[in-house]
């Protein structure tokens, strides 16, 4: 593939929400740096795709996983040794847009939650609340894994529905 | 649409009960995979939403348990009209509380699994790493009381928090050995002062300077 192919706009709408997630995912939502790294990350794979350092032997994806994870861990041991100095951290931001969105979300989604039958509820309960294995589970209700994780799939197909009404 | 052969694999990451390497070959085909990444978003929200909303979502669930153990009552009365028996019969009730609701409430030893994510366990996700000297862990709503405990053998410091984040104070800091092994956990209190979740013991090394 051509070097100077690459479309960054794109790339930068398909990978950012999934480098977010990886960064909050490893350093903590709260964390309120998680938006300083991930830009880091896409301008920097940014950089290295116009300079053509990239050179396309793995697939963007792969590449911009490995820029994200080389990221984090220099982000965790540093904060480490900042955390030995005792320097006080800058207090959380949370972006509050970006909150109003999730909450509305969420509140929809636990409403239609709260709607959903007491046998998909139980298994939503051991499953998610409770952490449970699938076997763990699968004991306890009396029925197969695979039972387990065909009404979990179930559970959540009929939350889309619930939600697309 | 065909099933990514990932897509089981989706559950144990978000509880991070993958092993590192795996971990990574996971990680590396979502950032490659939309459809699986799609999912993972979805579950991720339903998890925090279950776990930000148990109350009121599962509250007809409570209801539930608890005319099972009132049915049990009444068998139980049916059977003792002594008033011997019925002492056996509470102290039957005492050992069904005991090992059928305790086990309910308190969690059995969760996984840990120290990685470059941080620590994570139990339904109190700890989210500090190896070696901290500010602790945090994943804020399991409004009006929780925690209690964080750091043990070396013996229970070394207690604290009484509503953060989700907690730092040690100079004089228990003082009192820890570079190099040697300590551990923390998280307790988490409603309102009402019953223990709602545990956390499990995490070990972490002090280190003084790095």
């Amino acid at each position: 593939m051509n070097k100077n192919t690459y479309d960054l706009k794109e790339i930068t709408s398909k990978y950012r929400p999934i480098v977010t997630f990886k960064v909050k995912k490893s350093i903590g939502s709260h964390t309120p740096e998680w938006e300083d790294i991930v830009n880091e990350i896409m301008l920097n794979t940014i950089e290295k795709i116009k300079s053509g350092e990239f050179k396309g032997k793995s697939s963007v994806g792969t590449y911009i996983y490995t820029i994200t994870r080389r990221r984090i861990v220099d982000y965790i041991r540093r904060k480490k040794r900042r955390a030995h100095k005792y320097i006080p951290e800058s207090d959380p931001f949370p972006d509050p847009h970006e909150q109003i969105e999730n909450k509305e979300r969420a509140e929809m989604l636990a409403k239609k939650l709260e709607q959903l039958k007491p046998k998909y509820k139980k298994i939503l309960y051991l499953y998610y609340y409770k952490d449970l294995s699938r076997k763990e589970v699968a004991q306890r209700l009396g029925i197969s894994p695979r039972k387990v994780s065909e009404r979990v799939h179930y559970a959540q197909k009929l939350l889309r529905k619930l939600i697309k009404k | 649409m065909k099933k990514c052969r990932y897509e089981d694999l989706i559950d144990d990451y978000l509880f991070n009960r993958l092993s590192q390497e795996k971990k990574k070959e996971f990680e590396e085909h979502f950032f490659n995979c939309p459809r699986c990444f799609e999912q993972i978003k979805e579950k991720n929200e339903l998890i925090s939403v279950i776990k930000d909303n148990a109350d009121s979502i599962f509250k007809d669930m409570r209801i539930i348990e608890e005319s099972k153990s009132n049915a049990r009552d009444k068998i139980l009365g049916f059977l003792s009209p002594k008033p011997l028996i019925s002492a056996a019969v509470t102290a039957a009730l005492v050992l069904i509380i005991v090992f059928a609701v305790i086990p309910n409430i308190i969690k059995g030893p969760p996984d840990f699994v120290v990685s470059d994510d941080g620590i994570r366990g139990g339904s109190i996700t700890l989210i500090s790493e190896a070696i901290p000297s500010e602790f945090r862990w994943e804020n399991l709503g409004n009006d929780i009381e925690y209690k964080v405990f750091i043990y070396n053998d013996e229970l070394l410091w207690e604290k009484n928090t509503q953060e989700n984040t907690i730092s040690l104070p100079d004089e228990i800091k003082t009192k820890m050995v570079p190099g040697k092994s300590y551990f923390w956990q998280v307790k988490a209190f409603s309102p009402e002062g019953t223990l709602i979740s545990s956390s499990s013991k995490v070990q972490f090394t002090w280190r003084e300077n790095n």
